[in-house]
Formats: structure tokens, C-alpha cells, sequence
């Protein structure tokens, strides 16, 4: 009996320590996490918190960074300055928004890189007209001073008129 | 009074209903819920996905906050048609896209003042009531590929996605 309990907390102990122990995947997921709150938007938002957010969010991305949205014909490079100027701009459009990532899946093809397969929800309101979309996107992200930054965003455009 | 003499009544006389909802704590019961349980995570995570509408696009169809479920099956034996109404996966299964099918491979598709035309004929579609003039030169439906679009044509063309999309992004049909 005493065997089967000492077995027992051994293979809880373990269990926990696997499952708390940050890995690569879970910081990239955190990250993921921390950029959707960033870009999210409510009425209460102060100026300055907003501009704290989008300077956040800025600094989770490598420079440059590259972003491909071929239905706005983008396909290029952006440095910080321009990311983060585009970003506030989103943010000011989409005033009422919250972003949430959905389907998240991860694979590492080299060391220090990572792909990320992801699903972006957007829910809110646009002159008082709830609205819901979704867009999928493959994300680049690459391991730099043992920081994980993203890279590029590419919008999986997989249904065309 | 004749409500607790009911009650005395009803657990005297029904010894299996008070069984079947206050069982006794034993094997037998826990190993019913853990196959229920599994049951349920299986059936509702693989093959019956419940889904939460939210949007627009399909209505008056679906509307949106309502709910419905994607039968994953319902295309392994069966070729999607035309009029289907199914579920387009993006990155995985949590988040999908409701549309109807009207173009299948080889079909030339397009829009003229709203009206769909398929292969050069109008297609009489009695689901749509909200409708745009929509413009769209033909195009020919790729092989593999199927031609999606809403019910709800009331938005601009720019607002709508509908377009053609590969069936391996089709997850399945919906019941109702």
C-alpha cells in the first residue's frame, strides 16, 4: 500500500513539474496571449495605456518584421516605427475589439525558429453594429537574445472570389 | 400535507426511478459516468460539434447567436453538393466558417445585379432574402476546389467572404 501512495505522489510530482515548467511552446503561447491583449481594444482606454500597449506589442516583434495581407495588397518588410504606427491606427479604427487566437498550433522547423498555425478571432463594435470575424495566419517567430519575437504575419488566404 | 403523502408515495412505490436518480455510490456507477463522459467527449469533439453562429453571412438561414452542429461524417461516404450548407475549418476546429455550396469543380460562376448564374443559367435560390446587385465575372470552379458563398448577399461584395476553397477545408455538413 505504502509502495502504491509513494507511486502515486512521484508520478503527481512529476506531472506537475511537467506541466509548470515554462518550454518553448508555452512561452510562444503566452506571447500569443500577451499580443491579442495588446491589440485589444475597449471604450475605457486612456491615450497613454494605449500607447503603452502598442510600444508593447511593438517590442514583441523582431525589426523588421515582415507582414504579408495580399487581399490589402501588403507584402513587405516593416520596421518598428511603421508596425507600430499601423497598429495604432487598427486600434483606432477597431475601437471596440477584442482579439483573441484560437487553434493554435506550433512547430519548431529549425532551432531558435519557430511556425506558428493560428486562427485570429476579432469580436466587437463598429458604429454600434456588433460585429465577428475570423482570419487565419502563419506566424514566424525566431528566438533572439532568449526572447522569442515575432517575425512575420502571413494571412492564410484560403478562400478567393 | 397531501404534498408530503405524495412524496412518501412516490419513493415508496418507485424504488427504481429513486434509484436511477439517487444511485447508490458504487463501480458500477462510477464506471457509467466515466463512459458517459467519454462518450460525450468523443461524440461532441469528433463527430458532432456543437457550434455558436456568430455573424451575419448566413442569414436568414442561421442567424446570428443561434446554435447548430457540424456533422463531421456527412461528407466521408458522400460528395458535397450543390446547395450543401457546410463548415470551412480555418486553422482547426474551434473556429469555422458556415457557407452554402453553389459551384462544384468545373462550374463557372457569376454574379450579375445579384443573381447568381451558374454555367450560364440563373440559379433560383429561395434562401436568399437579402440581396445586393453583386458583380462578378465568370470565373471556372478549379478541380478539388468548391464555390462557397452566404445566404445573406444584403452586405457589399467587398464585406462578404465567399469564394472558391479547397474541399479538404470543408469539416463537414450541419444538423438542422
Amino acid at each position: 500500500m505504502n509502495k502504491i501512495v509513494i507511486a502515486m505522489v512521484i508520478l503527481i510530482a512529476a506531472a506537475t513539474v511537467f506541466f509548470l515548467l515554462p518550454d518553448d511552446e508555452k512561452k510562444i503561447r503566452h506571447n500569443l496571449d500577451t499580443l491579442a491583449e495588446h491589440f485589444t481594444t475597449t471604450d475605457t482606454d486612456k491615450s497613454l495605456a494605449t500607447l503603452q500597449k502598442v510600444a508593447q506589442a511593438g517590442k514583441m516583434c523582431s525589426d523588421p518584421c515582415a507582414v504579408q495581407f495580399l487581399s490589402f495588397k501588403i507584402n513587405r518588410d516593416f520596421d518598428r516605427k511603421e508596425l507600430t504606427d499601423h497598429i495604432l491606427m487598427m486600434k483606432k479604427m477597431l475601437s471596440t475589439t477584442r482579439f483573441t487566437f484560437h487553434d493554435t498550433s506550433i512547430s519548431f522547423p529549425e532551432e531558435h525558429k519557430a511556425e506558428i498555425s493560428t486562427t485570429l478571432r476579432l469580436t466587437g463594435k463598429i458604429a454600434s453594429d456588433q460585429f465577428t470575424d475570423a482570419y487565419e495566419f502563419d506566424i514566424g517567430t525566431e528566438k533572439i537574445d532568449d526572447k522569442w519575437l515575432f517575425s512575420s504575419f502571413t494571412v492564410v488566404e484560403f478562400m478567393e472570389h | 400535507m397531501p404534498e408530503h403523502s405524495e412524496q412518501i408515495t412516490w419513493m415508496k412505490l418507485s424504488p427504481s426511478i429513486r434509484n436511477f436518480f439517487l444511485p447508490a455510490l458504487n463501480k458500477s456507477l462510477l464506471r457509467r459516468i466515466l463512459i458517459t463522459g467519454l462518450s460525450c467527449y468523443l461524440i461532441f469533439t469528433y463527430l458532432l460539434i456543437p457550434m455558436r453562429i456568430q455573424g451575419h453571412s448566413m442569414e436568414p438561414t442561421y442567424k446570428n447567436g443561434s446554435f447548430t452542429f457540424c456533422w463531421r461524417p456527412r461528407y466521408l461516404y458522400a460528395e458535397v453538393k450543390r446547395s450543401d450548407i457546410v463548415t470551412v475549418r480555418l486553422s482547426g476546429k474551434n473556429t469555422m466558417l458556415l457557407k452554402r455550396v453553389v459551384g462544384l469543380s468545373g462550374d463557372t460562376i457569376e454574379f450579375k445585379e445579384g443573381i447568381l448564374v451558374r454555367n450560364g443559367k440563373e440559379v433560383v435560390e429561395p434562401y436568399v432574402k437579402y440581396r445586393n446587385p453583386w458583380n462578378l465575372k465568370p470565373r471556372t470552379v478549379e478541380s478539388g476546389y468548391v464555390y462557397v458563398v452566404g445566404d445573406n448577399r444584403g452586405t457589399s461584395m467587398a464585406r462578404h467572404r465567399f469564394g472558391h476553397v479547397n474541399q479538404n477545408r470543408i469539416m463537414g455538413g450541419v444538423i438542422p
